[in-house]
């Protein structure tokens, strides 16, 4: 081919021809892509495998994931989807009953305070010793030397 | 979503130039073997819900972005910059040679070849390989992508996370770069 026929090809026409030659150099490589050592055939046969075997889990989760799972409260069983509402209201009832039932304490221990509390102020108050005794420290002394 | 045997058939399909792919640009063996392994595992695991058509385009990405990763971790950077570099020289240069008479020996020897023939036709095939070897990165994907995994000019652009004009001019850089190293060692494919 001399250089003027060149000059006078279209892009289009030397596009194709680009096309054809890649394509014929890709099939030779292709071809020789398919004499692979037999040791590289295996490995790439082993990661083939692996790949699969992990395929398989993974659509094993996806579809754990999207099934319904049954709920059972007594004697009603019923079938919900883990994100839906009894699923939610399941997870949620424990947590409520957990601070209930720390409210509960504390107000109970509260109470218990407060009784005793009112049991030494009533005892203070009901002796034949006034309360201001205990502050005077002439008082304290004299129990000190007492119990000596 | 792709069932097991689609799967599998793809891989089988797929494997060999994946293969063949990566060990031209990192030039190792063991180190292509990791990658396309890595590849499909991925694959299998992140889009096994896809269908099956999807897989031949998620795959070659996958590949390119494990074979980058790759390139990264081994902190080859003057590898990667010679890679995504190498263009010079290949523009005028080619302006004497021609193209079509690469093309005229295609031609010529479609169904000539005898067994005789066949020892050449192996070092024929070598040498080719290593042709396309020796191609820059750059348009060596973009040839390999176009031409053997028969992907078009978009899915490749997509593939190598370029523009269809970028792609269109590695093909055709390769192609000529390609007949050129071919024709000097007397070789029409």
């Amino acid at each position: 081919m001399t250089k003027n026929t060149n000059q006078t090809f279209s892009h289009v026409d030397r596009d194709g021809l680009e096309a054809r030659f890649g394509v014929r150099v890709a099939s030779m490589l292709g071809e020789r892509a398919q004499a692979t050592a037999p040791d590289i055939s295996e490995r790439l046969r082993f990661a083939r495998e692996q790949a699969l075997t992990r395929a398989q889990a993974a659509r094993r989760q996806v579809q754990a994931a999207d099934a319904p799972i049954v709920v059972s409260r007594g004697r009603i069983a019923a079938l919900a989807n883990p994100l839906g509402w009894w699923f939610k209201l399941g997870s949620a009832a424990p947590l409520a009953l957990l601070v209930l039932g720390l409210a509960g304490i504390a107000h109970v221990h509260d109470k218990a305070q407060i009784a005793a509390v009112a049991e030494v102020d009533a005892a203070l108050l009901s002796d034949a010793l006034p309360p201001a005794a205990y502050t005077d420290p002439g008082f304290a002394e004299y129990l000190k030397t007492d119990r000596e | 979503m792709a069932t097991d045997k689609e799967l599998s058939d793809f891989l089988k399909s797929v494997e060999k130039r994946a293969f063949k792919r990566t060990a031209f640009a990192v030039r190792d063996d063991d180190s292509a073997l990791d990658i396309v392994q890595d590849s499909m595992i991925r694959l299998a695991e992140k889009y096994v819900d896809r269908p099956a058509a999807e897989l031949p385009l998620l795959f070659q990405r996958i590949l390119s972005n494990a074979t980058m990763d790759w390139f990264r971790r081994q902190k080859v950077r003057n590898a990667v910059v010679h890679n995504f570099s190498d263009f010079g020289g290949s523009g005028d240069e080619d302006g004497d040679f021609d193209i079509l008479e690469m093309l005229d020996g295609i031609e010529g020897n479609v169904g000539t070849e005898s067994a005789s023939d066949s020892v050449s036709r192996d070092q024929i095939l070598l040498l080719i390989e290593r042709e396309v070897g020796e191609l820059p990165a750059r348009q060596r994907e973009a040839f390999l992508l176009r031409y053997w995994e028969e992907l078009d000019v978009a899915e490749t652009a997509s593939v190598m996370g370029c523009s269809e004009g970028s792609v269109k001019t590695h093909c055709s850089r390769a192609v000529h770069a390609l007949a050129k190293a071919l024709k000097a060692k007397g070789i029409a494919p």
